[in-house]
């Protein structure tokens, strides 16, 4: 047999190796067989020196032919079971999406809290500050400088909570004291006019109390959020636009609001704001009491002795209040069946927020 | 006030249509609360037209009698009531009627009496809560008309509206001011009955004129502006007629008998209290009556008409004689001088007291009456003679009797109308609208105020009537007209000012931080109880601590609530405690809030805000991939580490605390945290006895922190450090030690001996073997990693270092090296 002939053998049988092989490290075996340093056709070669001279063009070329032949084989090959390779492993590799993922636990926000961050955030984009103030309270800045003196008759609209007051003074009504659980964040207001330079422009959240029993409905302390504006130029129109933004922002864009008359000692004129229902769109249903409405805050121009007796001066400035009940909001929002499900810390309530 | 819409039309034209009339009132001002259809109560009960009427076979005093109810059958019935008889009309309680009784109700059933059926029942004023009167069947007139429903007949259809009236408005507690108020909404006109009531009693005046049998005094003007006598002679106490008794029930009263209805029926339709006296208990010997309005004295003590002996204070009012007091002024009246069937005259008051006593008064006994509800808001005193003129003719004429000539009147301090401007161009710019002036000044008459140009341009000069107290000021009056124009019609705007920034205080941002971070570490926030059992304190095994004094409050709601918290773990316990018990054994939850804690001689207590947290079970059930270890020491203080982080705390380290220091924590897993050397608060796990205190599973791990001294601490950023460009090299190292060398001094030894090629100490093992390690002593293996800033570290330059730093910790803690 002729080298030529050898080569053209050799050729034949490493292609069909080539063909035949199973994976990309059988063909990596053949290639080092016949490619490798001691490869078979390697031998041929190196072994060219010893080709008789006449023959060596003709070897030469069948070598050569035989080399890109197989290399060209093994390319393919290679690129053909390196895919399939691949598919089979990702084949392989595939999981239940569906089961659950390895997350470690997010905590929760209090659904109180996190009505007040909503809230809060919506002022704070219309350029409003946030304060805070002491749960306990002189009746001074409770009711005083709010415009309700000791025996005024809008005290008894509020249970209120009176605390033992330790300095030795005394209350002219049995079973009171100058020191309370405020009743209301609106003390926020006087100590943000006696605190602040104007223009005021502050809302003030926070726990207030009052003595009324825990019940579905009520709960003796619970979260207001209280507003003030005080500065030149502001009217009555401002105030609704206002609470009409606010309440759109938090409760969405369809509902609306409506001003009823009302009276608080600290606002003149002072109004209750309903925002319609969700449930009916204003229809009248069970949620609404039929009426379409529901009862969400209080608000009114800052009354000028409110403002006068922080010093400020009513005619050059006027000004606007407002106090919304956070869980009033709040059951307005998610249905709340029973407000005492916000006091007593069961995980399956806390987890739903 | 509960206003009933047949006695208002009286005066003013009601709208026909309620809803719309209650939706107009709401928006004005006046809450509507109830919508009551009078006599709905009454369902069942029918006109009746006795037929025929026979003694009961088997009774001496019972009758038989069938009635005419309008259906085609007449109903036979047993009756044994004395005034029944044949050919009047009765109120018949047929089968299934729910009469009103003291237990709630009684129901009307087809039964037998001695034998004979019986189906409903003939009715008395009493059975259908409709008087006092029980001597009989109610004999209504002959025109009543057959198997009418009687709620029907009775309020012919009256609808009473149950109104809030605000404190500022005492005129709206009237007939007449509601309907001055109906006629300001609607700009239509009201016609007042005062004046024509008060003539009515020159027709009943007879006998000696009444100041020679009464004498006033009143002690102290600013208690009593006014107060007015007179007498009324000859009167029959008895049922007051339909009319009033209707009248005073639909304003929400009983009707008692024809005097004490006139006073309340003046009281409801006027707002002005009244009360009358049995003129003969007040009478001295002389035969005359001495009327003293005096303060009570400490201690004094008084029988008010309902029957309760009360102990009387200075600050309380009492109208006397000079025996004994006879009314408590403004509130109610006494025991002792009350209208009884045989009293024949009668002094009546009409008088005012000063809000703030009357106030005070009725909060301090618990007593509120429509007089003090009244009274503390403001009663008109000008009006008083002729009130009291339109009541004493009105009592002559239902009660029968004359009335004495003339009034008795002290009238130490006259109430003024205040006179004040109104300026439509401040006003409109502060509303921001544009109400016409012809609109304000009609409202403004409307309400009783008198208003004319001010001699300054484009100003009114108002007079506000005497009987709106609240009306003082300029901006009482805008409200007046803004209410009445309508809010609804003030288009919405915002401020437009330029000068306003929202900013959050840095105690908000702390928190929000604080929030974040728990969140972040699987924690849920929660809220407990401000008020708790003033034992929590002992049952968390704090009492030994310095906590300061608890507050208290005058008036819990219950004991167990009758204190201000000093901690907010109570709370927190007992809603571990409530979801162990609720089958939920995986707990993490935390509370922001504030505690509080007071000293003897202060007047306000400190408030303190905290955070604090607890953990129980794991952080979640164990999953398809994934363990969970139950909750121990470290996971509380890795949450703790991990607020260190986010509010870049300096100098931070975790101090073991004793069980002196810390008895509610389990004494070897408590720790106080500080920065730079400043207590900032302590994480641990519950003790177990404080646990079962709270009935709650330990183990439980808490922190408790406080937010001040975090905010104080916190940085608002952390340093920047320059990223390594070099390579590390990572030597691990193991020490066995004794148990009490601990890992802080491991740390502290390792940092100093390390220099500056020694870029971080990382604790990664512990190990424990009493074979292999030693007894009482521990394996503690660092990686602990080498670098310079600018170069690539030799091995050489790495293996001086590390002997250096292994000769430090073993010649400082005594440490062996671990091969």
């Amino acid at each position: 047999m002729t080298i030529v002939e050898e080569l053209g053998s050799l050729k034949s049988s490493v292609l069909a190796d080539i063909a035949s092989a199973q994976d990309t490290q059988a063909l990596e075996a053949i290639r080092v067989a016949v490619l490798g340093k001691s490869g078979t056709l390697t031998a041929y070669l190196r072994n060219m020196g010893s080709v008789p001279k006449e023959q060596k063009a003709e070897v030469g070329r069948a070598v050569n032919e035989a080399r890109e032949a197989v290399e060209a084989a093994l390319e393919v090959a290679k690129a053909d079971l390196s895919a399939r390779e691949l598919a089979a492993a990702i084949a392989s590799d595939a999981v239940d999406v569906t089961l659950p993922g390895r997350a470690q636990q997010i905590g929760t926000r209090h659904l109180i809290n996190g009505m007040i961050d909503e809230i809060s955030q919506v002022f704070l984009g219309l350029g409003y500050s946030v304060i805070e103030g002491p749960e306990v309270e002189t009746d001074y800045y409770n009711f005083e400088a709010l415009n309700a003196p000791p025996d005024h008759p809008s005290r008894s609209m509020q249970d209120t909570f009176y605390v033992k007051d330790l300095s030795g003074e005394s209350s002219a009504v049995k079973g009171e004291s100058d020191v309370l659980l405020r009743t209301q964040t609106s003390g926020a207001q006087v100590h943000a006019m006696e605190d602040r330079t104007l223009p005021i422009y502050v809302i003030a959240p926070g726990k207030v109390y009052r003595r009324d029993v825990a019940d579905p409905s009520h709960l003796p302390q619970f979260h207001q959020i209280e507003g003030l504006v005080v500065d030149k130029g502001i009217t009555f129109g401002d105030l609704k636009g206002t609470l009409d933004f606010a309440c759109k922002a938090i409760f969405g864009p369809e509902r609306r609001t409506r001003f009823r008359a009302h009276y608080f000692p600290f606002t003149e004129p002072s109004a209750e704001v309903d925002v319609s229902c969700a449930v009916c769109n204003g229809e009248g249903c069970r949620m609404c009491k039929g009426t379409g409405w529901l009862e969400l805050l209080g608000c009114g121009m800052v009354d000028p002795n409110v403002l006068q007796m922080s010093g400020i001066d009513a005619e050059v400035y006027s000004g606007f209040a407002f106090g919304l009940g956070v869980e009033r909001a709040a059951c307005l929002k998610y249905n709340v069946p029973d407000l005492r499900m916000l006091l007593e810390g069961d995980m399956r309530f806390l987890r739903q927020f | 006030m509960k206003l009933s819409l047949i006695w208002a039309a009286d005066y003013v034209d009601v709208p026909a249509d309620t809803q719309a009339f209650c939706d107009r009132l709401d928006l004005t001002g006046t809450g509507v609360e109830g919508v009551e259809k009078l006599g709905s109560a009454l369902e069942g009960v029918v006109v009746g037209h006795v037929l025929t009427c026979a003694e009961h076979p088997d009774s001496d005093h019972m009758h038989v009698v069938t009635v005419d109810v309008g259906e085609e059958e007449p109903l036979q019935i047993v009756c044994g009531a004395p005034n029944i008889a044949a050919d009047i009309k009765v109120p018949v309680a047929t089968v299934g009627a729910v009469l009103p009784s003291a237990d709630g109700g009684f129901k009307i059933k087809k039964s037998k009496l001695r034998g004979v059926v019986s189906c409903g029942m003939c009715c008395s004023r009493r059975e259908l809560g409709q008087g006092n009167d029980h001597d009989g069947i109610w004999v209504l007139p002959e025109d009543a008309p057959t198997g009418m429903a009687f709620s029907e007949y009775l309020g012919q259809g009256d609808i009473v509206l149950d109104l809030e009236i605000t404190p500022n408005r005492p005129d709206c507690l009237s007939v007449v001011g509601l309907a001055r108020e109906i006629g300001a909404m609607y700009q239509t006109p009201v016609a007042f009955p005062l004046q024509a009531d008060a003539a009515k009693l020159d027709g009943f005046t007879a006998g000696e004129p009444v100041a020679d049998s009464v004498q006033l005094t009143i002690t102290d003007p600013d208690r009593c502006q006014r107060y007015t006598a007179r007498i009324i002679e000859g009167v029959q106490v008895g049922p007051s007629p339909d009319w009033l008794a209707e009248r005073v029930m639909a304003a929400g009263a009983r009707s008692i008998n024809n005097v004490v209805d006139v006073t309340n029926y003046i009281m409801f339709l006027y707002g002005q209290p009244l009360h009358a006296f049995d003129y003969d208990t007040l009478k001295g010997e002389d035969g005359t009556v001495k009327v003293i309005v005096r303060p009570a004295e400490d201690g004094e003590e008084f029988t008010t008409l309902d029957g309760v002996d009360r102990i009387l204070t200075s600050d309380m009012t009492v109208i006397a004689t000079p025996k004994s007091a006879v009314a408590l002024a403004g509130v109610m009246g006494g025991l002792c001088s009350e209208v009884e069937d045989h009293t024949t005259t009668i002094l009546l008051e009409t008088a005012t007291f000063s809000r703030a006593h009357t106030s005070r008064t009725s909060r301090n006994l618990g007593l509120i009456s429509e007089a003090s509800m009244r009274y503390e808001r403001g009663v008109d005193d000008v009006p008083i003679a002729d009130i009291s003129a339109a009541a004493a003719a009105l009592m002559a004429e239902v009660c029968g009797g004359t009335v004495r000539p003339g009034i008795v009147d002290l009238y130490p301090i006259k109430s003024e109308p205040v006179s004040l401007i109104f300026r439509p161009q401040r006003f409109n710019a502060m509303m921001g609208a544009d109400i016409p002036v012809d609109f304000v000044v009609d409202i403004l008459e409307r309400l009783g105020c008198q208003v004319k140009p001010s001699a300054e341009e484009g100003v009114l000069d108002v007079v506000a009537p005497t009987f709106r107290p609240d009306l003082e000021r300029e901006i009482d009056l805008y409200e007046e007209v803004v209410r009445l124009w309508g809010m609804d019609r003030i288009a919405p705007t915002l401020p437009a000012s330029p000068e306003r920034v929202g900013m959050r205080e840095r105690s908000e941002v702390v928190r929000s931080i604080v929030n974040d971070t728990l969140r972040a570490s699987g924690m849920n926030e929660t809220m407990t109880y401000s008020f708790v059992e003033p034992a929590d304190v002992a049952a968390m095994r704090m009492d030994g601590l310095d906590l300061g004094m608890p507050v208290e409050l005058l008036n819990p709601l219950n004991a167990d609530q009758s204190v201000m918290r000093q901690t907010i773990l109570p709370g927190l316990l007992r809603s571990v405690s409530y979801n162990q018990h609720h089958d939920t054994k995986n707990i993490q939850l935390y509370e922001i809030g504030t505690v509080f804690s007071t000293a003897s001689g202060r007047k306000k207590p400190k408030e303190r805000t905290r955070v604090a947290g607890v953990l129980a079970g794991a952080m979640r059930e164990d999953g398809w991939n994934q363990h969970q270890a139950p909750f121990d020491f470290f996971d509380g203080k890795g949450i703790v580490e991990n607020l260190v982080r986010e509010l870049a705390l300096p100098k931070v380290r975790f101090k073991e605390l004793s069980a002196e220091e810390a008895p509610q924590l389990q004494p070897g897993r408590a720790a106080q945290m500080l920065s730079g050397g400043t207590p900032i608060g302590w994480v641990g796990e519950i003790h177990p006895l404080v646990a079962a205190a709270f009935d709650a599973e330990a183990p439980i791990v808490a922190f408790d922190l406080d937010m001040v001294a975090l905010e104080k601490a916190s940085r608002p950023a952390r340093d920047y450090v320059d990223v390594p460009t070099f390579p590390s090299v990572e030597v691990d190292q193991a020490f066995v030690v004794a148990e009490d060398v601990t890992h802080e001094k491991m740390e502290q030894v390792m940092t100093s001996a390390g220099g500056k090629l020694l870029e971080e100490v990382a604790l990664f093992d512990v190990y424990r073997d009493d074979e292999r390690v030693g007894a009482g002593k521990k394996s503690m293996a660092y990686r602990l990693i080498y670098r310079a800033p600018d170069r690539t570290l030799t091995t050489e330059e790495v293996d001086k270092a590390h002997a250096k730093l292994v000769k430090k910790v073993q010649s400082a803690t005594g440490a062996e090296v671990r091969g």
